[in-house]
């Protein structure tokens, strides 16, 4: 989805150059999550999904020199 | 379907970042090299937010100019400055006045004084057309709600030939309602 919306308003030379997952072990390192969200994110989620809640990508794109 | 509005997002985004505290360097220590970390001021490594290196994917070049959208405490705005030299210029914009703040302090602690940090929205970036050479970002996308006009505006300012450099978050697969109705999931 995210990349298509990059090709729908003109960019080129779309490509992922890096993915990894985070899970909830990732997020417990950033202080904008509380220990409460955290429990209850392990809660709602299932089992399976705890390392692979959401993907970082990595997108690069160019401006086309000649607009379409 | 969209569980905030815009107004409604942008201020449990606000909120929440002009709270955030830390001073810890997990966050920074999980994406950067340690020689990078140490070219930056404290702060800028303590509050590093981010999802991954978009400066790493840049390519920069001496002499060019960059944007960094939602650049925070601006640890991704300064390790940009430091890629184009002093005959380069990097602009940081955060819409939360704390964070661009802080960015504005560490880029003066820094000596970078081709760094200009300036408080606004992605959704409205206030630099004039084909102005730049590179957009980074990190982690941020995905908080607005408008992310194809992030991404016109974005489209607009660069030069043409322009690059863009983005770490973001996406799904594989759906959330749980309860995840997707929740203000910390969204301002995470």
């Amino acid at each position: 989805m995210l990349l298509k919306k990059f090709f729908n308003v003109g960019f080129e030379a779309i490509a992922v150059v890096e993915r990894r997952w985070f899970g909830l072990a990732d997020l417990a390192r950033y202080p904008l999550f509380t220990p409460e969200f955290l429990e209850f994110m392990g809660k709602v989620m299932p089992p399976h999904r705890h390392n692979e809640l959401v993907s970082s990508i990595a997108v690069t794109a160019r401006k086309p020199v000649a607009r379409r | 379907m969209p569980y905030f509005g815009d107004q409604e997002a942008r201020s449990i985004i606000r909120d929440t970042y002009s709270r955030v505290r830390s001073d810890g360097t997990a966050v920074a220590e999980a994406f950067y090299a340690h020689d990078e970390l140490a070219g930056v001021p404290a702060e800028a490594v303590a509050m590093a937010l981010g999802v991954g290196h978009p400066v790493r994917h840049a390519a920069l070049r001496t002499g060019e100019s960059v944007l960094d959208l939602g650049c925070g405490a601006g640890i991704d705005t300064l390790l940009a400055a430091s890629a184009v030299g002093p005959s380069g210029r990097v602009v940081g914009l955060d819409m939360t006045p704390e964070m661009a703040a802080r960015a504005r302090r560490n880029a003066e602690t820094g000596g970078f004084d081709h760094v200009e940090i300036r408080a606004g929205l992605i959704e409205e970036l206030p630099l004039p057309d084909s102005s730049m050479d590179v957009v980074i970002s990190n982690g941020v996308l995905n908080l607005s709600t408008r992310t194809s006009r992030v991404l016109a505006e974005t489209m607009r300012v660069l030069r043409p030939g322009g690059r863009v450099s983005i770490t973001d978050l996406v799904l594989a697969e759906a959330l749980p309602e309860d995840v997707l109705k929740s203000p910390a999931a969204l301002a995470g």
